[in-house]
């Protein structure tokens, strides 16, 4: 009972010096609450983003890709016919099935082509993939928007999956006709049998889904292979990339990071921009509460004086001092925590624009639990360091000098 | 012997080392009102945050209630001089935070031996002895200073300490409030068996007291 009824009474005096300093404290909580939503508000958008971004990046291209190097001799030609495919594709196959660290692998055959709708034509390329093993490379049924996936592929030899973009430009639906011309001039009458979507126009705007046999026939290069994807189950361990160079002559291999560079330094910055930017809006709300508490303790060096004549020990000071700050910070970092959910929430159902470079209704936010709790934590810990060294200035009140000084 | 002290001598360092306070050995016992007296200036004050617990920065030794005072750690003090020690200053120092009832608690808060409405009923108790019931609930800087000191001296005796010590308790008062002061000193000395230790340069009370020290520049006089 006796710690019980001192806790109570060293927390009733800071709140009476809160009261007393109403306009401050006040003042002090919102710098707390500013910068404790700004940090949920914005790891909330930016980890958003960039979950999004690794979400259709990642989980849409693969980790690695193999693909053959470009024939001099053939570049030369003045019209490029046939394309370069990997020479040893069972060789590679043997080394890939040994690798640990893959997930899975699929074949592509790459070719570029001109689709032609009844109201567009457009240069582009066409991936040829073997639908059974493509199906576990990506998981298109979750990205489709409309018609069918990858076993559409199987039913009929002229379905073509098509990226949303690349849909709109064509003004093609599922259902609709296309005609594929190829460099060697073959051209072939296509269906439209699914159209899906990454969310990003890098993907959406090229991607395209064809039986890989039909297109190696049409080329007139049976079982040619241009390219081989790759799954990883460590995608941040892209050792097998010097690994690879030697017994596979003659590829080029690039990982992921090479292929996204400019998302991977987006990702970064954005990071970066969360943390400078919340810390720096806490640092001024420390440095408030520190000046807050500082002159308190100036103004109540009397105060201070007698509570140790009367038997406070330096503990207690330091507590009556820290309790205040404790509470500042407590009360603005939960506010800061309920109006970073509400704005959150605004922003996550504002519609949004298509823009060039993703393709969403609304931003993408996150809402985990585990941000509002980090963004508390921050900021009642910023209180507690800046409210430290002023109540540590309390406790060290002299009293007899006090009481002499008058 | 409730309070002794042995050949106390204290110095100060600041402009130059000076002794203020020169083989201090007394006694103060239960029941006697004592009045230290002297010139502005002679040590009286410097005796006072000794014997009251205050300030252990000097040579020789002091003991209350058979404790060495030196010897207590830094928390043993505390709850030494919450418990048995009360202090009553010139200028009374209420918090003007609190008001008149709640200042008188905070040392018994603190103690924590009893309840809040235990310590609560005591507090109005002493109010009462003080004729000052009126002004419980009063923001303690609202009060004259004649009530402010009466309110001072409640909040020293709430714990029911032992010893007493108040430094020119009267020195900013008119005469009737200072005789009324310093009656009722007198009366928690007699009535409350403590021992109370006041300096003063008032001859109205150091002539009046039980006992009557006489420091000449950091000397008692014999
Ligand atoms: N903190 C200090 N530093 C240096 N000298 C001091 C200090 N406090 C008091 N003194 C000196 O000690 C002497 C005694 O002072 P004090 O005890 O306040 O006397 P009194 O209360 O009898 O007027 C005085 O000469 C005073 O100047
Ligand atoms: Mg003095």
């Amino acid at each position: 009972m006796s710690k019980h009824i001192t806790a109570f009474t060293i927390i009733f005096i800071a709140f009476q010096y809160l009261r007393a300093r109403k306009k401050q404290s006040l003042l002090a909580t919102l710098g707390v609450t500013l910068g404790v939503t700004t940090f949920i508000v914005m790891i909330n958008f930016m980890t958003g983003v960039n979950d999004f971004l690794d979400d259709a990046v990642f989980n849409g291209s693969p980790d690695m890709i193999i693909s053959a190097k470009q024939n001099k001799s053939s570049s030369k030609q003045l019209f490029k016919t046939q394309i370069n495919s990997l020479t040893k594709i069972d060789k590679i196959d043997t080394f890939l099935t040994k690798q640990e660290n893959i997930q899975s692998f699929a074949h592509q055959i790459i070719s570029p082509a001109i689709l032609v709708s009844e109201n567009n034509q457009l240069p582009g390329s066409i991936n040829g993939v073997f639908p059974s093993s493509e199906k576990n490379m990506v998981d298109l049924e979750r990205r489709l928007i409309e018609g069918e996936g990858f076993d559409s592929l199987l039913e009929k030899d002229n379905a073509i999956l098509l990226g949303i973009s690349l849909a709109r430009k064509l003004q093609v639906s599922t259902g609709d006709h296309l005609k594929m011309i190829l460099p060697n001039g073959k051209n072939k009458r296509l269906q439209v049998a699914g159209i899906f979507s990454f969310g990003i126009t890098t993907i959406d705007n090229v991607r395209t889904y064809f039986p890989a046999r039909t297109l190696q026939n049409l080329l007139g290069q049976h079982d040619a292979i241009t390219h081989v994807h790759l799954k990883l189950k460590n995608r941040d361990d892209v050792g097998l990339k010097t690994e690879a160079s030697n017994p596979m002559n003659a590829v080029i291999i690039e990982d992921w990071k090479d292929a996204n560079k400019t998302i991977v330094i987006g990702n970064k910055v954005r990071d970066i921009l969360t943390w400078s930017v919340s810390f720096a809006l806490l640092l001024v709300a420390g440095f408030g509460i520190y000046n807050i508490l500082n002159s308190t303790v100036v103004q109540k060096r009397k105060d201070i004086a007698v509570l140790k004549t009367i038997g406070y020990a330096a503990n207690d000071i330091i507590f009556i001092f820290l309790v205040q700050s404790v509470s500042i910070g407590l009360l603005g970092a939960l506010f800061g925590a309920g109006l970073g959910y509400v704005i959150s929430y605004v922003i996550s159902t504002t519609p949004l624009d298509t823009t060039d470079f993703i393709i969403v209704d609304t931003y993408p936010i996150n809402f985990k639990l585990g941000y509002y709790i980090l963004g508390v934590v921050f900021g009642v810990a910023t209180t507690i360091l800046s409210g430290y060294f002023p109540s540590k200035k309390a406790s060290s009140v002299d009293p007899v000098t006090v009481i002499r000084g008058i | 012997m409730m309070l002794e002290t042995k050949q106390i001598n204290k110095y100060f360092y600041e402009p130059e080392k000076h002794q203020v306070l020169k083989n201090i050995s007394l006694q103060i016992t239960s029941g006697e009102l004592t009045a230290v007296y002297g010139e502005s200036g002679s040590g009286k004050s410097t005796l006072l945050y000794i014997l009251s617990t205050l300030d252990r920065d000097f040579e020789g030794r002091l003991q209350i209630l058979n404790h060495e005072i030196k010897e207590l750690s830094a928390a043993e003090l505390t709850n030494f001089r919450n418990q048995h020690i009360g202090f009553v200053y010139q200028f009374h120092y209420l918090l003007s935070e609190f008001n008149v009832l709640q200042n008188i608690m905070l040392p018994a808060m603190k103690l924590g031996a009893k309840t809040k409405e235990e310590i609560k009923h005591d507090a109005i108790l002493l109010l009462k002895e003080l004729g000052m019931q009126d002004v419980a609930k009063r923001a303690s800087y609202k009060l004259s200073g004649g009530q402010q000191q009466r309110v001072a001296i409640a909040r020293a005796l709430i714990n029911n300490p032992s010893l007493i010590v108040a430094d020119e308790p009267t020195g900013n008062l008119d005469q009737k409030n200072s005789d009324m002061i310093f009656d009722l000193l007198k009366e928690v000395t007699s009535k409350r068996e403590k021992a109370v230790v006041i300096a003063t340069h008032n001859p109205k009370i150091y002539q009046n007291s039980d006992k009557a020290i006489e420091m000449i520049d950091g000397s008692i006089r014999l």
